[in-house]
């Protein structure tokens, strides 16, 4: 009630508001083409969010991964320093079973980056 | 409210809940004219407000899910636009030297302004008096048509400010222009 009050009063309007409306005020702009760019603008901008994410994992993937080859080389270089008892135990393990270290970083790597692929698709 | 409103009041929905850029292009088409207009009186730039218009829209999708409803979409976008424009003024000179030009025209012509040249128009010796805060509650007023609420909204201001602000901008082009019983031009 208060507010429609207030608006009431805001558009008692005297000469001197009608002239400054006269001088203010000015013929509508024609888009031209502006909201076609702005909308243009704002689907580059959805894009670039969507693959932003997936972009930045694969290329921070790809800097890691000898890195982190290098970590898993230099652990296993560490089994010379552990103890004849549990060396023993360790080696009963079936360890020539496993696949090699770098194909499961890099099948971990591919699982992830599908995953975002789809969900990507998906939206 | 309004047809109107309401309808902005669905398209803002529809671009909150499903990210509808068709929707959201609605929105630009039905109110690019107002905050251009509102930007361009601001900077006295035309392409510098276009920019801002652009930015200000951009912004404003991201920012869509903020806008409560309470009171009219333009009146929340001017806010934005008006947020905008203050942020690249500080970041800018471009719009300083601007208005230093035209407030310096106006100075070197006098008090009285009836022998100014016509490239600087009635509106931009009007605005040169006035201090920023003064020119965009103006503006938002008379060529906006926003409510004293309204733009009490958009520039972040209490109503009461906002009629002080009225008032005295209003009073400033009287003694500046040395107008008598209201004349304007």
């Amino acid at each position: 009630m208060k507010s429609k009050i207030i608006s009431m009063v805001d558009r008692l309007k005297d000469k001197e508001d009608l002239k400054l409306e006269s001088l203010f005020g000015s013929e509508p702009i024609r888009d031209d083409g502006f909201s076609r760019k702005v909308v243009s603008r704002v689907r580059r901008r959805i894009w670039i969010q969507r693959l932003s994410l997936p972009i930045a994992f694969i290329v921070g993937g790809a800097i890691a991964v000898k890195p982190l080859s290098q970590l898993v080389v230099a652990v296993s270089k560490l089994r010379a320093f552990i103890p004849q008892d549990i060396k023993s135990n360790i080696d009963n393990i079936p360890f020539e079973n496993l696949p090699p270290v770098s194909s499961i970083l890099i099948a971990a790597f591919l699982v992830i980056a599908f995953l975002l692929a789809g969900k990507l698709l998906q939206e | 409210m309004s047809v109107h409103e309401s309808e902005d009041n669905e398209l803002v929905t529809r671009v909150v809940v499903q990210q509808d850029t068709a929707a959201f292009g609605e929105l630009v088409r039905r109110h690019q004219s107002q905050v251009r207009n509102f930007l361009r009186k601001l900077s006295r730039d035309y392409s510098l407000a276009d920019d801002l218009a652009q930015d200000c829209f951009l912004h404003a999708w991201d920012k869509i899910h903020t806008y409560s409803g309470s009171g009219t979409f333009i009146g929340w976008l001017l806010k934005v636009a008006y947020t905008i424009f203050l942020q690249s003024k500080r970041k800018s000179s471009r719009y300083g030297e601007v208005l230093q030009q035209i407030g310096n025209a106006s100075q070197s012509t006098g008090a009285n302004n009836a022998g100014l040249s016509d490239e600087i128009g009635d509106l931009d010796r009007f605005l040169a008096v006035l201090s920023e805060e003064e020119r965009a509650v103006m503006i938002l007023s008379y060529a906006c048509g926003l409510s004293h609420r309204e733009i009490s909204d958009a520039a972040d201001l209490p109503v009461g400010t906002v009629k002080s602000i009225i008032f005295r901008g209003k009073q400033k082009i009287r003694d500046s222009f040395e107008i008598e019983d209201h004349q304007y031009g």
